[in-house]
């Protein structure tokens, strides 16, 4: 089997996927933790009519008490620390965490120091890294797609019913 | 209104199909660099130029390695601008998402 055709096969799952698990909504909450809004561009083109995430019934939230998923960008500042943190602890189990972008990633080009945290993963538990400086829109689906791989693990492990 | 649906109709659906049918960046994208291990010389020009230091050069038993990670890479496409001899070469592919760290990264060696 080509890589096409897993690939076809995997947006063919989506679909499935997203509506056996969640009824057909996914609710993400973006958390920017010290991006330098490159990522949150990128976040923005995935609502607009071309990507259309919606048609999954994937939402982008205003709250992370709504939220199944954070969708993290940057590399966590000293500022923007705490901050997510709560909203971290904010969000009702069964939660995944995806790092958008290099910096969420591994620190990218801000790299370790005293005022940048180095990659979400020093913080919060990651699900799902999506390397990319920004990740195109598509780069952003692939990773939603492959989180939700994750979910069933999940839900077993914590007992709740989504 | 008429005019409205004339518009829309001669518009179409501008949506991607994305994950049913692959969707290929354009020409010139920057995307997952891939290394090559016959035409590698293991001179360390692209560790050295790396501006997120995600390559690195280690020598470990007579044996030279050259590693790459994808988490934390720029895209910037400076390491195949250095290198002389074309082991390095910025690819269309974007669909790095991985679970894991290790599976991100990708290595060469050879025998001194």
């Amino acid at each position: 089997m080509s890589v096409e055709d897993e690939i076809e096969l995997m947006g063919q799952r989506l679909n499935e996927k997203i509506k056996k698990i969640f009824g057909r909504s996914l609710h993400i909450r973006e958390v920017d933790a010290g991006s330098c809004n490159a990522c949150e561009v990128e976040v923005n083109a995935l609502s607009n009519p071309i990507y259309d995430i919606e048609r999954f019934g994937i939402h982008i939230v205003a709250s992370p008490r709504h939220a199944d998923m954070l969708l993290v960008t940057g590399p966590v500042t000293r500022n923007m620390e705490l901050a997510l943190l709560k909203t971290y602890n904010a969000t009702p189990s069964p939660k995944l965490v995806a790092a958008m972008g290099s910096c969420a990633c591994n620190g990218g080009i801000f790299g370790e120091t005293y005022a940048s945290g180095g990659g979400v993963d020093k913080f919060i538990p990651v699900d799902v890294y999506i390397p990319g400086c920004p990740p195109r829109p598509q780069a952003v689906i692939f990773g939603i797609m492959v989180a939700l791989d994750k979910l069933p693990q999940k839900i077993g492990k914590t007992g709740v019913k989504p | 209104m008429l005019e409205i649906l004339k518009k829309t109709l001669k518009a179409g659906s501008q949506t991607t199909k994305y994950p049913q049918i692959p969707d290929e960046a354009p020409e010139g994208f920057r995307g997952k660099p891939q290394l090559f291990p016959d035409r590698c010389t293991y001179c360390g020009e692209c560790a050295a130029v790396c501006p997120p230091n995600v390559i690195w050069l280690t020598e470990e038993r007579g044996e030279k390695t050259l590693t790459l990670s994808y988490c934390g890479c720029i895209f910037c496409g400076r390491c195949e601008e250095v290198c002389q001899s074309g082991a390095v070469k910025l690819t269309q592919e974007y669909e790095l998402a991985s679970k894991t760290k290790e599976d991100l990264l990708t290595s060469i060696r050879r025998k001194l």
